[in-house]
């Protein structure tokens, strides 16, 4: 049957969370509530707390958690790499929002706590690093690459015209980070044959790329009850996406262009 | 445990080359059903009286059973490729799944072949 509660090492212990204080001579305090979770400690995962003197610290998510665990707990475990949103390495929930650490200002999130847990639903590595091989094999079943069958002329680049980049500049733009597919309840319930929405989303930018040969091959991958059709539009990829972009319209193009070639 | 490489578990059976004919069917039935249910619940709002025999003499007159029928069908038929999406959606284990599907299809069948029926047969009585 459906699963509706997690299995129960996915449970968090409510009393196992640790508390790290800030200095007495702290001035802005902020307290960090972190999801812990050590696969090899046998326990289940908590949420340990960390106050964090912001006088002393950049203005991001990320930079707090590089301070954390730089300066208060070195065992907390994330990923990044840019720090500047561009390698989609820092994606995690905050405040209950799928998004990246390091373009979330902490003044964005109000006066409160705030609250960082893994990309939901996917398989946790450690603490707020989860295991995506599978969302990557699904942006590589969608053959992200150009397919031709016409030859390139042998003394220049295969042109395109403004208006046919324009067409797949925004969907380009993807940095795989994530938080869509992760957003998205179709994909919680259905990950192994839904292909989600990042990778729908590139499958739509090569669908559309005015270069393209392989368009049609493209479409019939795509037509299946659970590759594509799980997607019920409820729009929280798009809502999720920390670059702006919309999956959801990509998806949207298409089950029109499917449509489209019935008749 | 399986060793099967990542992209082969994703790829699963392949592309069923499926699921455009109910994205259809759902959004043709829901976009006949609008017109119908407004139809119909104006119709029933509007009636002079709502005992027995005004009401059946309502589903028996000029194009009302027609209507009727097809609001029956269409309602069954959509709800049918809904409750369909919903047991794919969250029911994992094949068996209950296949039971499922076919469990719903059956009660729909039922329900629109005797929705039928009963406006067939007032209207049919009423006419002679
Ligand atoms: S629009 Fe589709 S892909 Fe986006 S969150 Fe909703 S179901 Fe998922
Ligand atoms: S579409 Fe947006 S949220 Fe999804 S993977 Fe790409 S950048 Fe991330
Ligand atoms: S660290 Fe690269 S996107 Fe955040």
């Amino acid at each position: 049957m459906a699963e509706f509660k997690l299995p129960p090492n996915s449970r968090i212990d409510t009393r196992a969370g640790k508390t790290h204080r800030a200095s007495a001579g702290a001035k802005s305090v902020r307290t960090f509530k972190i999801y812990r979770f050590d696969p090899h400690a046998q326990q289940r995962p908590r949420v340990d707390s960390y106050e964090v003197d912001m006088a002393g610290c950049g203005p991001m998510v990320l930079d707090a958690l590089l301070k954390i665990k730089n300066e208060i707990d070195p065992t907390l475990s994330l990923r990044r790499s840019c720090r500047e949103g561009i390698c989609g390495s820092c994606a995690m929930n905050i405040n209950g929002l799928n998004t990246l650490a390091c373009t979330k200002a902490c003044d964005e999130l109000g006066r409160g706590d705030i609250n960082i847990f893994p990309l939901p639903h996917m398989p946790v590595v450690k603490d707020l690093v989860t295991d995506l091989t599978d969302f990557y094999a699904q942006y590589a079943a969608v053959k992200p690459w150009l397919q031709t069958r016409t030859p390139a002329a042998p003394d220049r680049e295969r042109l395109q015209s403004k208006d046919d980049q324009q067409r797949i500049d925004r969907p380009s733009a993807c940095i795989l980070c994530a938080c869509c597919s992760t957003a998205c309840p179709s994909y919680w319930w259905n990950s192994e044959r839904y292909l989600g929405p990042a990778a729908l989303l590139a499958a739509y930018r090569w669908i559309v790329d005015s270069r393209d040969d392989a368009t049609g091959e493209r479409l019939d991958a795509l037509e299946d009850p659970f590759r594509l059709y799980r997607c019920h539009t409820i729009m929280n990829c798009t809502e999720a996406c920390p670059k702006d972009l919309n999956p959801a319209k990509a998806i949207g193009a298409i089950k029109q262009m499917l449509a489209e070639r019935q008749h | 445990m399986s060793l099967r490489s990542p992209l082969a578990r994703v790829s699963y059976h392949g592309a069923a080359r499926d699921g455009v004919g109910h994205w259809w069917a759902q959004r043709v039935t829901a976009s006949a059903l609008a017109p119908l249910s407004a139809w119909l619940l104006v119709a029933l709002l509007t009636l002079p009286a709502s005992d027995y025999t005004a009401v059946t003499a309502w589903i028996g007159a000029g194009w009302n059973p027609v209507l009727l029928a097809l609001t029956v069908l269409l309602a069954c038929w959509h709800s049918w490729l809904g409750v369909q999406v919903i047991i794919e959606d969250y029911v994992h284990s094949p068996g209950r799944k296949i039971a499922g599907l076919l469990l719903s299809m059956g009660a729909h069948a039922l329900l629109a072949a005797s929705g039928i029926y009963a406006v067939l047969r007032i209207a049919l009585r009423s006419a002679a």
